[in-house]
């Protein structure tokens, strides 16, 4: 087994009734091969399928609800710490947050925990009501934060809703949330797999580039149209201050980012560089020679929205 | 062989029972009250053996704290370094510290007593709301030490300060970019951590688990003490997720004759899905004891106002803070309630702010319209900005009230400046509506958030007196009698043990708190200064000497 790395960790947020357990079922359907902890701290009508997780070689796990600065930081921690320790630690942990819980505080979690790296914050809205919850001066400030938290909000419903209420929906989506990726969907019918950092983990020093579902180089789309990917070659060795800012700049069209770049001090040194959920890690790869393993390929690959830029406009602004 | 009977003889009995509220004498028999009144009145019962040693002392029913934490006895292992004096389970009052120079000092000498190692220092109980002035920072820490980890943890519980050892052990510098590490003017951590994620690492960097400390048997044993200290003769734990741990130590303490505490501990209803948490209390009701009562349920609907977390209506906080949190879906509350309600299990929900409490109430009458069931008690823990109107509702839907009196004296200044203003900080804890409406009300202290004495948060509901001399809300302060009522029957009833507990009459559990003074001749102020002696539970005699440094 290779060397435990930290293991990443999404959240998904958003109210009751969004889509948040069809999601995760979905998640669990689609990504076969991949070992989840799925923790649920949502309570709700509709339960995870738990076989579904266990045909995987995971675990569901309740913790519970409330303050999350008492009952429920505990029981988070608790579970994520002994997930962490765990010989076999899951190559990614999902929660599922309660629909009035704060997604930031549980991704925060991961930033800081030694074993966990923070990856997706992903909020489903109902399209067809949320204007409606935003106006209720019950519900108001927890739906903004909810929003607030995304690197990814994903418009649910929209099968049901009236093409004023979308309207509407997408332009509260933005203004609560102008960094974040926005996406509309029904049926919580979103690729979430390609969106999550699967290949991390242990996987880290095993796996080749994780190319897209159909991997070429140039523009490819996937799961009706619902997300484009691009691969951007970049055999010359860059200079990682200017990349680190050209990533930070990219659009929010951009979901997520992987690939190997060597740099111009060291050009005989790859360094991995991770753009998820808006967070970006360039770490010098380990190269310590083991037999068998194909140094990785330069270049990386971008996941984003339809409307992300194509790869020359990426090679572009890379400077590559 | 009938068993025995002792005849204890007092200077005054205050019983509670409104046809007899004063008697001289009390027998007891079997662990419960044969009777109360003079010496002719009882000797009637046949042989008993007559004790004098309360002769110069007041009984009153043992006090019931219907609101408070087992915490309060895993908190006192650490160092207490709050703004107000305070006594500890073993009888000792540590010092008020006035500033964080004081608070510096006081862990200073801690430290020089520790000899070598690297064990942390845990302090608890700093309130810098009292200072006006530079927040405590990881400087101020360094000086107690920069070998060992050093945790100041504020009285909310909710922020903590560090020093550079723990910052380092938890990774947290000035890259870090997490919501509630605050920063200083240089970019770098200045060691308040404000936040669930860094407060919990932080703590979980020097292994600490408050919720796993809660549950062990010395903090059982402590939470007694302090409870014993104060009168207490029974206290609730309110609440608590019960894992199998918990509930084999608080069996396990609790069926020690010389344990001196009956508990009822509630089961955090959210600590799992509902249907589940209804079986496994339905399960533990039935091994209940004497001393220990299981089956009740709390769950938490918003935060606290001091805090500002809670929910409230128009016009929401007076310093213009954004609405708090609800840590219940808000549309969920009535559908959480109904499973517990349907299984049989009585609830208690947390509602602070105004808005949060109409909802509960909504929810709770359309429970009761769905599902009716006579004498459910719903009771409202806190329930602290209800309205009159809600009031009116709680009457007529048949739910109690544990209103928390111990605010209006350490926030209430806080909350006619900041969170209130001042006709709405004049309603909290309306103790006098809920009398005049026919609520039934308990009063509470939340321990280990405020000190665990009832007697004192009587008299914080007779004055309602701030910290600094101010009244809020004169209309709304109770008698004397009507507050000793609430710290006895009023909070035996809320946990529907009104049947047993809270008054001395014939067929009651002899459970007493036993007194220096007549709390009704020392006067509505010096309420909080009568000095307890020890308790009565089920006929055995804990003195409080008994305690002093023992521990």
């Amino acid at each position: 087994m290779a060397a435990a790395g930290p293991i990443p960790l999404s959240v998904i947020g958003g109210f009751l009734g969004a889509g948040k357990t069809t999601l995760l079922n979905r998640l669990l359907q689609g990504a076969s091969g991949i070992r989840f902890a799925v923790i649920v701290n949502d309570f709700g009508d509709l339960a995870i399928d738990g076989d579904l997780v266990a045909d995987h070689g995971g675990d569901t796990i309740t913790f519970a609800n409330g303050c999350l600065c008492c009952t429920m930081g505990d029981s988070l921690l608790s579970t994520l710490n002994d997930l962490a320790r765990r010989d076999d630690p899951p190559d990614h942990i999902v929660v599922e947050a309660s629909g009035v819980a704060d997604p930031r505080q549980i991704a925060d979690v991961a930033v800081l925990h030694p074993g966990l790296v923070r990856d997706l914050v992903l909020v489903l809205v109902d399209a067809d009501t949320i204007c409606e919850r935003a106006r209720d001066s019950r519900l108001k400030e927890t739906v903004i934060h909810q929003a607030e938290a995304a690197d990814m909000i994903v418009l649910n419903k929209c099968d049901l809703a009236s093409e004023q209420h979308i309207a509407d929906a997408r332009a509260w989506a933005a203004e609560q949330a102008p960094r974040a990726a926005l996406l509309e969907t029904a049926h919580a019918r979103i690729a979430i797999e390609r969106l999550l950092t699967l290949d991390s983990g242990h996987g880290i020093g095993n796996g080749p580039l994780r190319a897209p579902a159909v991997a070429h180089i140039g523009h490819a789309h996937d799961h009706a149209n619902q997300f484009s990917s691009a691969v951007v070659i970049l055999e010359a060795p860059l200079d990682l201050a200017a990349l680190r800012g050209v990533l930070n700049d990219l659009p929010p069209s951009i979901l997520r980012a992987k690939g190997f770049v060597s740099s111009r001090e060291d050009p005989s040194r790859l360094h991995l560089v991770q753009l998820s959920g808006r967070r970006l890690r360039i770490e010098p790869w380990p190269v310590a020679a083991r037999a068998g393993v194909v140094p990785p390929r330069r270049g990386r690959v971008f996941v984003g929205t339809p409307d992300m830029p194509p790869a020359a406009g990426l090679t572009r602004r890379l400077g590559a | 062989m009938a068993a025995s009977i002792t005849i204890f003889r007092a200077k005054k009995i205050l019983t509670m029972n409104p046809r007899a509220p004063a008697a001289t004498h009390v027998a007891v028999r079997d662990g419960h009250i044969l009777g109360a009144g003079d010496l002719a009145d009882l000797s009637v019962w046949g042989a008993h053996r007559l004790d004098e040693r309360f002769a110069d002392k007041v009984l009153m029913p043992g006090m019931i704290e219907g609101h408070c934490h087992s915490m309060e006895g895993s908190v006192w292992q650490d160092n207490y370094v709050g703004y107000y004096a305070r006594r500890g389970p073993d009888g000792i009052e540590r010092p008020a510290l006035r500033s964080i120079e004081e608070v510096v000092d006081h862990l200073r000498r801690v430290e020089a007593e520790m000899g070598e190692g690297e064990d942390a220092i845990i302090a608890w109980g700093f309130d810098p709301i009292y200072f006006n002035g530079p927040r405590m920072t990881a400087a101020d820490l360094d000086r107690v030490s920069q070998r060992r980890p050093v945790v100041v943890v504020h009285a909310s519980f909710h922020i903590i300060n560090v020093n550079s050892v723990v910052l380092q052990r938890a990774n947290i510098s000035a890259d870090t970019d997490v919501m509630g590490i605050m920063k200083g003017a240089d970019g770098e951590p200045n060691g308040e951590l404000q936040g669930m994620p860094a407060r919990f690492l932080a703590l979980g960097a020097i292994g600490r688990d408050h919720f796993e400390e809660m549950g062990k048997k010395e903090s059982l044993w402590r939470f007694a003490r302090s409870a014993q200290l104060a009168g207490v003769t029974t206290a609730t734990d309110l609440a608590n997720a019960l894992p199998e741990t918990t509930i084999a130590n608080l069996k396990a303490v609790t069926g020690d004759p010389d344990y001196p505490l009956r508990i009822v501990p509630a089961f955090l209803g959210l600590s799992c899905p509902a249907a589940e948490g209804a079986v496994k209390m339905r399960a533990l009701s039935e091994q209940s004891s004497d001393k220990l009562r299981l089956g009740l349920i709390k769950l938490v609907a918003d935060g606290s106002i001091q805090g500002f977390t809670a929910r409230l209506k128009w016009p929401g906080y007076f310093n213009s803070s954004a609405n708090g949190l609800w840590y219940i879906d808000p549309d969920r509350i009535a559908d959480t309630l109904a499973v517990y309600h349907e299984a049989g299990l009585q609830v208690h929900i947390h509602t602070n702010g105004d808005q949060a409490t109409e909802t509960v109430l909504d929810a709770i009458e359309q429970v009761l319209t769905r599902l009716p069931r006579p004498d459910a008690r719903f009771t409202l823990q806190h329930c602290q900005m209800a309205h009159e109107a809600h009031y009116r509702r709680m009457a007529r839907l048949g739910v109690c009230a544990n209103l928390f009196a111990n605010h209006l004296y350490y926030w209430g200044d806080q909350h006619v400046e900041q969170t209130m203003g001042p006709e709405r900080a004049a309603r909290m804890n309306a103790t006098g509506t809920a009398k005049r409406l026919g609520v039934p009300f308990a009063i509470h202290s939340d321990a280990p958030i405020t000190p665990l004495a009832p007697l004192f948060t009587a008299w914080c509901a007779v004055n309602r007196k701030t910290v600094s001399g101010r009244i809020l809300g004169e209309a709304e302060r109770i008698s004397v009698e009507d507050a000793l009522s609430a710290v006895t029957l009023g909070a035996a009833y809320t946990l529907k043990l009104d049947g047993e507990l809270g008054s001395i009459e014939t067929g009651k559990r002899a459970d007493f708190a036993v007194l220096d003074a007549d709390p009704l001749a020392v006067g509505a102020e010096g309420l909080k200064d009568v000095p307890v002696w020890g308790t009565v539970l089920g006929g055995r005699v804990f003195p409080c000497a008994d305690i002093a440094g023992g521990l």
